[in-house]
């Protein structure tokens, strides 16, 4: 009876941390679980401390007599005193009706899109398709300054007539030129395609049987909608809704151009006063980014009521819009996608060959003797004819050399985001019920949702100070891209992953093949659109953000803050140049991937 | 095992990639920073025995940055010259500034150094950020133990103060030769060094029936003039408080006095709501009118990005009776269109008959960093703008920019003409120069002191006031 061994509790513990660590995916939650939970958390303690701190020069020095220290003085002259309406009540209403509004636009304009080319036998879906796409490339506020070129007018916005009023005659009202509503339109439009792209999936892979019951059980068509067709497309709704609403919250350039005030634009004009309430307000943009987090988690929790919708059934139908219809929308959709999509390009060309900015001259007088070459072929360092001391663009040096920047960032970041998000997306997929792989993917998500310019400024405060300063350097754009960015690899990586069923690799792991091997010949092959993707999206977003680097480099530094100093001095020649150099490059990045890879941002969606 | 040693290294490689091994700092400034590391320790050193108030002390009692401004305040722009081929040959100067001009000023000082040395060299950048945040970049840079901007050209007195001088961040080095141009010593001299007097001017769109004869038409009903806004270029609200000083807010006053009873009545209410406030501000016996004409200033301007746009919509036929204030060298780059000409718009003070205030003017200082990593260049670089026509010449070939070398002041004059600079065609670009724009054009100008002191109080009530938003 005593020959029976007791068990030797220390080499089982020692067994079970050798399984444990011989999965590459405990090894990979467990590091990125460490490093994002301080990536994500370093800056919001960081930013937390800035609100107590006193700065020289500002009304916390006044208030407490004191140039050092710590306060909580911040926080009661923010939101008592007279100036908590101006300063924070009303720019916080600004901004939920801003994000609110820019959400519900996106949402009907990219779903109504999406339904048009995924269900109907709509035309020109291949052509809608590419071009939809591209207020999304696009810097989101040179729709902005295009909405300012086309509306504004002398006689509404006090200034000199737009195109409309110059050649037209046509006035619009103020709350169409400057404030919420312009403000949430160029928002909507440019975070349509996320909600194309996002409802297009679905109603893509939509199992048309639900829809064809109904029918066949004389189901009224609107009680299909409501009641079938809406419901199953709800996830994708709130996963736009989860994008949305913090980007739009977040957006500094589009409401700065379109005069509404809202908590980025307030954070901006009162960082140089009171630099420690300003940092209050980052504070409670951070806090909507965690609400929409746990309202997403809630909102998934609901989702398992859809499960019931799974794989395809092939039987995918169109609904027919008529002979005449199918024309009759793709040609309305394709003067709408002109105008928000064709339009701006073509203003931003015809721009840098306009004598002064906004000088439209030659078409009144429809004398092309008004045009000139000069923004683009002066290569000395003139101050005269609006050239405000700077070279052409061709030969500008602030504008290649902020080129070249912003391709190595965006190339960087794309590299470190999509990598660590793929490898975040398998891990969490491989682990998908467990409390620290659900804890890894929301924290490597959560600053996504976190307003970008609230980001920007917690990395900014993080990173400058006595021990380390990467103030305007490429290590802190990229530390900050990577962190921002890896959300969209980790879902890319997450969705797709789910999708292949584990026997594929335990059949590999049966046949001793390594996980190296398993990655790249089995799961990245079989998910290689969906993870490319993941590098894409970062890519593409990197190129021209603004709102998360406004507060980590100069303006010469990368081309979105270069475009943004040339828009603010009004010179709009070289920013409309920066703006096709940027369209230029995603295309051709987007086109060489399709072409070498198959996949792109409107992958599978339109047309193929 | 094999597969866990890899998966471990896999994991762990992405890990250090994402935190350190993927970026690199800006091209040059790791290199400054290489080929400074001597001079930056002593700097750090510097700064905890020698406080900002030592600067005027014979240099052998100081050390470091503070010492070489003392020995630089004693030498010749050609010894300073000497010295700064010594430095920086071969290596990457970094400015930072709010005006683009510095870029164009440093070429030119390679240049004269090149004359002096043939075989010198020296690469630069030159950064002009936007929004306020020269004070965030140079507040960060001075943290580092060797910064990356050997100088620096500012503007805002008050913060400059505020935040820059009483933090020690910013030094200021007087060249002799600009002392001696003044009738002073560097020693005798107090404050900050300017390059340059800016004025920013009203003007408006002449295609109209709109006359603005005195300073107070731009506050009358239903006049929204384009300004920046007060919180994105701060000098636009030192305007406004300057205003409540008492020479200034006489000015007014007299304006004031000078309107036409309708005028007046319209006005009078409000002078007399702030008859109070003024008093609890503590100002002067007219400071009710200049509380007056701030108030309706903000509460009616139309709020623009730049003194671009500005200049750029106020030259356009269409922008008909608009006004603005704005800088006065804008006019320098508009281009004659068939909709767009510098004739379109009127100075408002070179009117006949025009009564008031006509502009605001502001300095552009100069200033070392603390911890500059080439303070010698530094020293000649600033020598060589406020001293020679040719360092000034970047500013001082456009009108609205007066150097505070009178000296310089006067070659640029004979140079450039800018007097008659518009000649017949153009009356508006004929620049009638910094003495006539301080007295008969009645510029205010800009106290750093002033501002300073008053910008918690008259500062905090300019906050609280409406902004004008156009279609309220």
């Amino acid at each position: 009876m005593e020959a029976i061994a007791k068990p030797d509790k220390s080499a089982i513990f020692k067994n079970k941390v050798k399984t444990w660590f011989s999965q590459p995916q405990n090894i990979i939650l467990l590091l990125f679980g460490i490093v994002l939970t301080f990536s994500t958390v370093a800056p919001i303690v960081a930013i937390v401390k800035d609100t107590f701190a006193i700065h020289p020069g500002t009304i916390d020095q006044h208030l407490t007599g004191r140039t050092t220290g710590y306060t909580v003085v911040n926080y009661i002259d923010l939101f008592t005193s007279r100036l908590a309406v101006t300063n924070l009540w009303k720019p916080l209403l600004n901004t939920i009706i801003l994000s609110v509004l820019t959400c519900f636009i996106s949402i009907l304009f990219g779903g109504l899109f999406a339904f048009l080319v995924t269900r109907t036998d709509m035309k020109f879906k291949k052509y809608l398709s590419s071009i939809f796409i591209f207020p999304y490339i696009m810097p989101q506020w040179t729709l902005a300054v295009v909405w300012q070129h086309m509306f504004y007018s002398n006689k509404v916005t006090g200034t000199s007539d737009g195109l409309l009023a110059a050649i037209f005659h046509i006035y619009f009202p103020h709350w169409w030129c400057q404030g919420v509503f312009p403000s949430a339109v160029v928002l909507g439009l440019h975070y349509a395609p996320f909600a194309y792209i996002l409802i297009g999936g679905i109603f893509k892979n939509m199992d048309a049987n639900l829809e064809e019951a109904a029918t066949i059980l004389d189901t009224p068509k609107w009680k299909i909608m409501f009641k079938v067709t809406l419901p199953m497309i709800k996830p994708a709704i709130l996963s736009t809704i989860l994008l949305v609403f913090g980007s739009a919250m977040g957006s500094y350039p589009v409401p700065h151009y379109l005069s509404l005030t809202t908590l980025s634009t307030k954070y901006i004009s009162m960082n140089s006063k009171y630099t420690g309430e300003a940092s209050i307000l980052a504070i409670i943009m951070m806090v909507f980014g965690v609400l929409i987090l746990g309202l997403n988690q809630m909102s998934l929790k609901s989702r398992k009521n859809y499960t019931t919708v799974t794989g395809k059934s092939g039987q995918l139908t169109k609904l027919t819009i008529g002979k005449i219809g199918k024309y009759l929308v793709g040609i309305i959709f394709i003067i709408i996608t002109f105008f928000t999509s064709i339009w701006p390009i073509v203003l931003f060309a015809l721009e840098t060959f306009l004598p002064n900015p906004g000088d439209y001259s030659f078409l009144y007088t429809g004398n092309l003797a008004h045009l000139t070459t000069k923004w683009w072929v002066t290569n000395e360092n003139i101050t005269e004819n609006g050239m405000y001391g700077q070279s052409g663009i061709l030969y500008n040096k602030t504008i290649w050399h902020a080129f070249f920047g912003t391709l190595f960032l965006a190339v960087v970041c794309a590299l470190i985001a999509g990598t660590i998000g793929t490898l975040i997306g398998y891990a969490v997929a491989k682990k998908r019920r467990n409390k620290w792989a659900n804890y890894v993917n929301n924290v490597a998500f959560l600053p996504y949702l976190m307003p970008s310019i609230a980001v920007g400024a917690a990395f900014f405060i993080l990173f400058s100070n006595e021990h380390i300063n990467l103030f305007n350097t490429y290590t802190l754009l990229i530390i900050a891209g990577v962190v921002k960015y890896i959300p969209f690899a980790s879902r890319s990586s997450l969705n797709s992953m789910l999708q292949i069923s584990n026997e594929l690799e335990e059949a590999a792991i049966i046949m001793n093949t390594p996980w190296i091997k398993r990655m790249t010949r089995i799961i990245i092959p079989i998910q290689k659109s969906s993870i490319i993707s993941g590098y894409l999206l970062p890519f593409m977003t990197c190129l021209r953000e603004l709102s998360l680097f406004l507060l980590l480099c100069t303006q010469g530094f990368i081309l979105s803050t270069t475009l943004d100093y040339f828009d603010e001095m009004g010179l709009y020649a070289f920013s409309s140049a920066i703006n096709l150099i940027l369209i230029v490059t995603i295309l051709v990045f987007n086109t060489l991937v399709n072409k070498l890879t198959g996949a792109s941002l409107d992958s599978g969606i339109g047309g193929k | 095992m094999k597969k866990k040693v890899l998966s471990t290294i896999l994991a762990f490689s992405m890990v250090v990639s994402a935190l350190a091994g993927c970026g690199s700092a800006a091209s040059g400034t790791t290199e400054t920073t290489t080929d400074t590391q001597t001079s930056g320790e002593t700097q750090t050193q510097t700064q905890e025995a020698a406080p900002a108030e030592t600067q005027a002390e014979p240099a052998a009692e100081l050390t470091g940055i503070d010492a070489i401004i003392a020995e630089a305040e004693t030498m010749t722009m050609e010894e300073l010259a000497a010295k700064a081929i010594e430095e920086s040959n071969g290596k990457t100067f970094y400015g930072v500034g709010n005006s683009s001009r510095g870029k164009s000023a440093l070429p030119v000082f390679i240049e004269y150094l090149q004359s002096i040395d043939p075989s010198y060299s020296m690469e630069f950048e030159w950064q002009q950020p936007k929004n306020n945040k020269i004070f965030e970049q140079l507040t960060s840079d001075s943290l580092k133990s060797e910064g990356t901007f050997a100088m620096t050209l500012i503007q805002d007195g008050n913060q400059i103060q505020t935040k820059m001088v009483d933090t020690d961040i910013l030094k200021t080095f007087v060249p002799k030769e600009w002392a001696e141009a003044n009738g002073t010593t560097p020693d005798a001299f107090s404050g900050f060094l300017p390059l340059q007097t800016l004025n920013k001017v009203f003007m408006y769109n002449n295609t109209g029936s709109a006359t603005f004869t005195n300073c107070w038409d731009f506050v009358y009903e239903g006049s929204h003039p384009l300004f920046m806004g007060v919180d994105s270029e701060i000098v636009g609200k030192n305007f406004l408080m300057m205003l409540t000083e008492d020479k200034y807010a006489t000015w007014l006053k007299e304006a004031y006095d000078k309107l036409d009873d309708t005028k007046k009545a319209y006005f009078e209410p409000v002078i007399k709501e702030m008859q109070a406030d003024a008093s609890d501000l503590g100002l002067g016996a007219n400071g009710a009118y200049a509380l007056a004409w701030i108030k309706l200033w903000v509460n009616n301007y139309n709020e623009q990005t730049d003194d671009g746009p500005i200049c750029n919509t106020l030259v356009d036929a269409s922008a008909t009776d608009q006004s603005g204030l704005l800088v006065y060298s804008k006019l320098r780059s508009v281009e004659e269109s068939a909709t767009v000409s510098v004739n379109n718009i009127n100075v408002a003070a070179y009117q006949d008959g025009y009564t008031g205030i006509g502009g605001y003017g502001y300095c552009h200082y100069l200033f070392l960093t603390k911890n500059s990593p080439l303070p010698w260049t530094a020293c000649a670089f600033i020598a060589f703008m406020t001293c020679t026509e040719a360092g000034f010449e970047p500013w001082g070939k456009d009108m609205g920019g007066y150097s505070a070398n009178p000296n310089v002041a006067k070659e640029i004059e004979e140079k450039f003409q800018h007097s008659n600079g518009g000649g017949d065609e153009f009356p508006a670009k004929n620049d009638r120069g910094y003495d006539w724009w301080t007295t008969t054009g009645e510029l205010v100008l800009e106290d750093p002191a002033y501002c300073s002191d008053v910008s918690f109080t008259v500062g905090s009530w300019i906050d609280v006031l409406d902004h004008y938003a156009p279609g309220e």
